[in-house]
């Protein structure tokens, strides 16, 4: 197990967001987190990340986790970018602060991954949402996680990069790493995906194979889910 | 944690002189404030040496602030703040980080205010130099110390300039204090005893300053 939700209830001052949601990251389990706005995707996702800690409930991560420093990566709705500073030393700092030690070249060759080797000494300020939205990509992937969390990592992007987006998260299961990834196109993405949780009614309407979710759909479709 | 406070340290300094915004801000405000003051005098009596060391600090206490805006907003924008608590790097590694950059720029500051003290207060360090260069460097300590943490209160806040100047100087009054009446007795030459007992009591204001600033650094800067 690389990360877990258990009974874990979430308030916003107030504001109950969930209540109860229990599931488990499985390494080399590719999850898709599903439902409609404001049913709390995000906020477990930054659970997941550590960024928030859990009104009632536990978060806990698997030792392989616990003890590195590169082991998870998040990919947010912000970029965490430096407008100020280049592709290559935003992708440079990021990795440094996490304590990892990529070269030039081991940046450069993420950013042809991501198809911005010819930005790389441009300053972040001029990329389009896309390309910016690609190179907060290529900052999580180079860090080499053990577990991905990435909300909504193709809003932006075309169709061409969203194809490079699903080989990456394909890529990064085969070799044994757990991707948590909230996607609003559930129908274009579930192919790649092991599991699917449904947050819905703030609880955790569904949580099973995507075969199974398929079946639910069938039977009661989810709203804004698919 | 010290090899993440000189990445953000290197990647601060980077973006001040690079982009020198902050920093020309911060010099062109001390300028005009010794330009101010000098305006003031009479061209017969120069200021008195504890005036204008008073006006040193005064410019440096609020080029210190245009400094650690500039800092910690570099994080303000694209949820970099949450970049940089991300993963198991410590929290302090921010303040160090920060506290560094801003110390090395306030110096940078410093190095050119000196001058223009010299032509337009004319006043000069005629004696005490080492002590003067220990004022400075305590009086900076404590102050970077102390403008870390309390940056990081003011990030994202509207009035940040404000809240930032508010809280930081009634606590540098003591470092404050200190440099005034070491630098004015270095502009004079006059020897006194009382140099080494300010000096003292400002590093153990230094201490404390930074003990606190460490310890409650994580609270400030992770607090949503």
């Amino acid at each position: 197990m690389y990360a877990a939700l258990h009974a874990v209830t979430q308030f916003y001052g107030s504001r109950l967001v969930f209540k109860g949601v229990s599931l488990r990251v499985e390494p080399g389990q590719v999850l898709l987190l599903a439902g409609p706005n404001g049913a709390g995707k995000s906020t477990l996702m930054r659970l997941l990340a550590g960024l928030l800690l859990p009104t009632q409930g536990t978060v806990s991560f698997g030792e392989a986790l616990q003890h590195n420093r590169q082991a998870l990566a998040y990919l947010g709705h912000q970029s965490f970018l430096y407008p100020e500073l280049t592709a290559l030393e935003n992708l440079h700092f990021w990795n440094a602060w996490e304590g990892g030690k990529a070269t030039r070249s081991m940046c450069e060759a993420v950013l042809e991954r991501v198809n911005l080797l010819p930005f790389a000494d441009e300053k972040v300020k001029g990329f389009s949402r896309g390309m910016a939205q690609r190179l907060t990509l290529a900052r999580v992937l180079l860090q080499n996680p053990l577990l991905l969390l990435l909300d909504e990592p193709a809003s932006g992007l075309d169709t061409q990069s969203s194809t490079m987006l699903h080989a990456e998260i394909a890529a990064a299961k085969q070799r044994g790493a757990a991707v948590v990834w909230i996607s609003h196109h559930i129908a274009h993405d579930i192919a790649l995906a092991d599991a699917v949780a449904l947050l819905e009614h703030k609880r955790l309407a569904f949580y099973g194979t995507p075969a199974e979710f398929a079946t639910r759909s069938t039977a009661e479709p989810a709203g804004g889910a698919a | 944690m010290m090899r993440s406070a000189l990445t953000l340290f290197q990647k601060d300094i980077r973006l001040l002189l690079g982009r020198g915004s902050g920093l020309v801000q911060a010099l062109l405000l001390g300028f005009l404030l010794i330009f101010l003051f000098s305006l003031s005098a009479d061209m017969a009596t120069p200021t008195t040496a504890k005036a204008a060391a008073a006006i040193f600090w005064m410019a440096s206490a609020f080029c210190q602030v245009l400094i650690f805006n500039t800092l910690y907003g570099y994080e303000e924008g694209q949820g970099q703040r949450l970049g940089l608590l991300l993963g198991k790097t410590p929290p302090q590694a921010v303040w160090l980080g920060k506290g560094a950059a801003a110390l090395v720029a306030l110096l940078l500051v410093q190095a050119l205010l000196l001058p223009a003290i010299a032509v337009f207060l004319r006043q000069g360090f005629v004696a005490l130099w080492p002590q003067a260069i220990l004022a400075l460097v305590l009086a900076n300590l404590g102050g970077v110390g102390l403008g870390s943490l309390l940056g990081a209160l003011s990030q994202g806040q509207g009035a940040k300039e404000s809240l930032l100047s508010i809280i930081l100087f009634p606590l540098l009054l003591p470092l404050f204090l200190m440099g005034i009446f070491v630098f004015a007795a270095a502009f004079t030459g006059e020897h006194t005893q009382e140099v080494g007992a300010w000096l003292r009591l400002a590093a153990a204001f230094d201490g404390t300053f930074l003990g606190a600033a460490y310890l409650l650094f994580p609270y400030i800067y992770t607090a949503e």
